[in-house]
């Protein structure tokens, strides 16, 4: 029984604790499905190597994505075509015939497909606008993915994502708030479905945000975790990005670490052998700007020309021209009278109309880096103005102010929410702690409650059993009572009778003693046992014991016995002794005028009663004494008979009360 | 005429058989348990069984009750140790003739046959004497009354009410009364008011 208990004990514990542990991880709300199944077509449109390294990549998603079209699998569709939008948006890949193909399905097809599904259309529109500098349009589609309620983890991914790139946006154009807003609710997308990468984006988001309020200090920090989300994932890529990221940081914040972190991650670029090109260009751009300022033209030149075939394969409008930069400084360095200054001139009011005010800085720099090399103080001054306002556009301070607001509110909020998030778990703990304590109070009841009853179970036996050997060893002694009485009055009476005959003289006076021995021997015998006491019966047993007490002791003794039922004879018997017994304590000891025998059937129960009006006693103190035999007599073999017994007794008299059940 | 008897003491059996033909009768049948009592009992339907009670098989009171039953002629003796009223209630019940004490048979036996012989009953004696109380009393030997009547006589001697007496005695008023009544006709008291309380006081030894 108790292993039973234990292992109750322990499945209870087992489960609380299993239920503890569900509780602590309630940060995650959805979880990356396991794909089905896809067909052939679709898993080779997954793969980012088929992309890349394939040149018929496109050809096969057309047919593709017609063939479902045609077939009006409009969501299979969407699917397959948010792989590709996906790919080619990352390597700012825009022809016109994909972009035709977008928007027809934006305008034909997207209402048949569930909406959360088809997002991604205004995320490569958005992006599409993005690399056209045309920032306001990018932000209003980034806005309207942001409009969705995710159900799942793609959904929120995305959602997570068009934040993300909507905080860049802002950033970019200088308004840090609100760029500080977005990247606040695209970490908690992120953390809602525990993405590294975008986790990642967001890191480097903030180092951008805090690089462009001067908070040099947590800028550097959030590029850090950046790269280390990177290295989470293991995406080579990425964690240049980071890199690269880090020494924007260091570049805007004028610090010369920028010299020694450039060198390190170009050289850690070039042992790598990896060939995507647009970390190519960053880095090899920034190692350029390093060999310019060291003076290293020939090394410079060879990196410059290096890079020409890989702007042109990527062909951004926005790349390109910092690529010119890169070349005017270097050009610029070997020349200082070198002017040819007319692309980036050129260039300079859309920027700013774009309020591309990053760009725009880096163009003033190129300028002011020329006015400088030619000592023309003047340019450079006014350029220099230029500049400040450019940077007071980035974050004016005003924003600064905001920003640091925002920032405490955002950090408010958030250990707010991990207080209350304690509180839960301590109240979860506290209610598990509570419900093992009454769990454990409760088996421990129950242990006590059956232990006990076991116990009483057990008492109950040994009581029934000590009973049962009461009764036995008063049916043996009557048993032997009543061998002895038969022996003596059957052998003994009949040998005296015959010793009376053989006298062969007979006198007066031997007769007399014979008789009177057979006398003797009756009374014996009588007092041993009740003579035929199975014939005769109990009720008449009875009145022949109160004649005979009214005979020998002088003493008024009445019976009233109503009694027709035929119980076991030996039960019988031990009522016969019972009263016996009374009868005698009362002449013996209880100076009565008289005694009365009640025997009275009920339906289920005899009612035996022997009562006097005698002079009482102290019922409690006699049964303590040793000289209460007589009444241990009368209950024990009460009990023998499965009857209780009842003892009264005052001045007036004693009464003793006998139930037997039928 | 017929007579059976039967006692599982061969000695007794012998001695009772011995007496009876000594009387000038012819016994029968004898025999020494109650089983073969009974069968020659209807096998031969004598007019007197002699029988003893102890006996294996079936005891006296057995075989009395059943010729009883079965409405057989033989009339029954109870030959006897048991010197107890209520075996000798019990056997009036089954409708014996005679109960006599083996102690007091040779003294007894004859007569009792005579009189069973002649369609009478014949109790012993000695079981009557055992009636009789001889033991001590507020009175004079009063052997006529019962203890029951002499307690109700100390009681009036004592000046009580008949229901103080009823109370003190366990019984009712009604029973006092009764018992008064009794006193009066076997003491031969005058039907005078208060004559058994005059008497009762005078004859009162405290």
């Amino acid at each position: 029984m108790n292993k039973i208990f234990l292992r109750l004990i322990c499945i209870g514990v087992a489960f609380l604790i299993f239920n503890c542990g569900n509780k602590n991880d309630n940060s995650v709300v959805f979880v990356k499905e396991v794909p089905i199944k896809e067909d052939a077509t679709k898993i080779y449109l997954h793969k980012a190597a088929n992309y890349k390294n394939n040149k018929k990549y496109l050809s096969v998603f057309y047919k593709y994505y017609n063939q479902l079209l045609a077939a009006k699998k409009y969501t299979e569709a969407a699917e397959v075509l948010e792989i590709a939008c996906i790919y080619l948006a990352d390597s700012y890949d825009f022809n016109s015939t994909f972009m035709a193909a977008v928007k027809n399905f934006d305008l034909l097809y997207r209402k048949k497909a569930p909406m959360l599904k088809t997002t991604f259309i205004d995320a490569y529109l958005a992006n599409y606008y993005f690399d056209k500098s045309d920032l306001k349009s990018a932000a209003a589609y980034f806005t309207k993915v942001t409009l969705n309620e995710p159900n799942d983890y793609n959904s929120c991914y995305n959602i997570g994502r068009a934040y993300y790139d909507l905080s860049y946006i802002h950033y970019i154009t200088g308004k840090q708030n609100l760029s500080l807003i977005a990247n606040q609710k695209a970490f908690e997308y992120f953390t809602k479905i525990n993405n590294p990468k975008g986790l990642a984006f967001v890191y480097s988001n903030y180092a951008n945000i805090y690089t462009a309020i001067g908070d040099k200090k947590r800028a550097v920090k959030n590029a850090d975790l950046a790269i280390k989300m990177y290295k989470i994932i293991d995406n080579t890529y990425n964690v240049y990005i980071g890199l690269i990221n880090k020494i924007a940081i260091y570049d805007y914040m004028n610090d010369n670490q920028k010299i020694v972190l450039i060198d390190s991650t170009f050289n850690a670029f070039i042992n790598s052998k990896q060939e995507e090109k647009i970390l190519k260009l960053k880095i090899y751009e920034y190692k350029i700007e390093n060999l310019v300022r060291t003076n290293n033209l020939i090394e410079a030149k060879k990196l410059i020309d290096e890079l020409q075939p890989v702007v042109q394969q990527i062909n951004s409008d926005d790349l390109t021209n910092e690529y010119k930069i890169v070349i005017a400084q270097y050009e610029i360095k070997k020349n200082a009278n070198y002017s040819d200054f007319a692309d980036i001139k050129k260039a300079l009011p859309t920027l700013i109309i774009n309020q591309q005010y990053e760009k725009v800085n880096m163009f003033y720099g190129v300028l002011q880096f020329s006015a400088l090399q030619n000592n023309d103080y003047k340019t450079a001054y006014t350029i220099e103005k230029q500049k400040r306002i450019i940077t007071d556009s980035i974050a004016d301070i005003s924003t600064r102010e905001k920003i640091v607001e925002l920032d405490a509110i955002y950090e408010t909020q958030k250990k707010q929410q991990q207080i209350a998030l304690q509180k839960t778990a301590i109240l979860n703990k506290n209610t598990t702690i509570a419900l093992l304590a009454s769990l454990f109070l409760g088996l421990l009841l129950l242990v006590i409650v059956l232990i006990t009853r076991q116990k009483q179970k057990k008492l109950k036996l040994e009581k029934q059993s000590a009973q049962l050997y009461t009764k036995q060893l008063l049916e043996k002694t009557e048993e032997e009572r009543k061998r002895i009485a038969s022996d003596l009055h059957d052998s003994v009476s009949h040998e005296l009778l015959s010793l009376k005959n053989l006298f062969q003289e007979k006198t007066e006076i031997t007769n007399n003693k014979i008789d009177a021995i057979i006398n003797d021997i009756r009374i014996i015998s009588r007092n041993l046992h009740p003579i035929m006491f199975d014939k005769i019966g109990l009720k008449e047993s009875i009145i022949q014991m109160v004649d005979r007490t009214q005979l020998v002791n002088n003493f008024m003794v009445s019976a009233d016995i109503e009694y027709q039922t035929v119980m076991l004879s030996t039960t019988e018997l031990q009522i016969y002794r019972i009263i016996q017994e009374a009868l005698s304590n009362i002449i013996k000891y209880a100076n009565a005028h008289a005694a009365k025998i009640t025997i009275l059937e009920e339906k289920k129960t005899l009612f035996i009663e022997v009562k006097d009006n005698g002079t009482g006693f102290n019922v409690a103190e006699m049964l303590t004494g040793n000289k209460a035999f007589g009444l241990h007599n009368i209950i024990e073999r009460s009990r023998a008979i499965g009857g209780e017994s009842k003892i009264i007794s005052d001045e007036n008299g004693t009464t003793i009360s006998i139930e037997i059940p039928l | 005429m017929k007579i059976l008897i039967a006692d599982d003491h061969p000695f007794t059996l012998q001695g009772t058989k011995s007496f009876i033909e000594s009387c000038g009768y012819i016994v029968n049948d004898a025999c020494s348990n109650g089983i073969s009592a009974l069968n020659l009992i209807l096998l031969h339907q004598p007019d007197i069984a002699v029988l003893d009670i102890n006996m294996p098989g079936l005891d006296g009171l057995d075989v009395a009750q059943k010729v009883q039953k079965d409405k057989i002629k033989t009339k029954i003796i109870l030959l006897t140790m048991h010197n107890e009223l209520a075996i000798f209630k019990k056997a009036t019940e089954y409708g014996i003739y005679g109960f006599i004490l083996k102690e007091h048979a040779q003294s007894e036996l004859q007569q009792c046959l005579l009189e069973v012989k002649n369609g009478n009953r014949y109790v012993s004696a000695s079981l009557h004497a055992n009636l009789v109380d001889t033991s001590c009393s507020n009175f004079k030997n009063l052997p006529e009354l019962t203890v029951t009547e002499r307690k109700i006589l100390e009681q009036i001697a004592l000046q009580k009410t008949s229901k103080q007496i009823a109370m003190l005695l366990f019984l009712s008023e009604k029973t006092v009364e009764g018992h008064r009544s009794k006193i009066i006709d076997k003491l031969s008291l005058p039907k005078e008011k208060n004559a058994l309380l005059k008497w009762a006081i005078q004859n009162y030894k405290s």
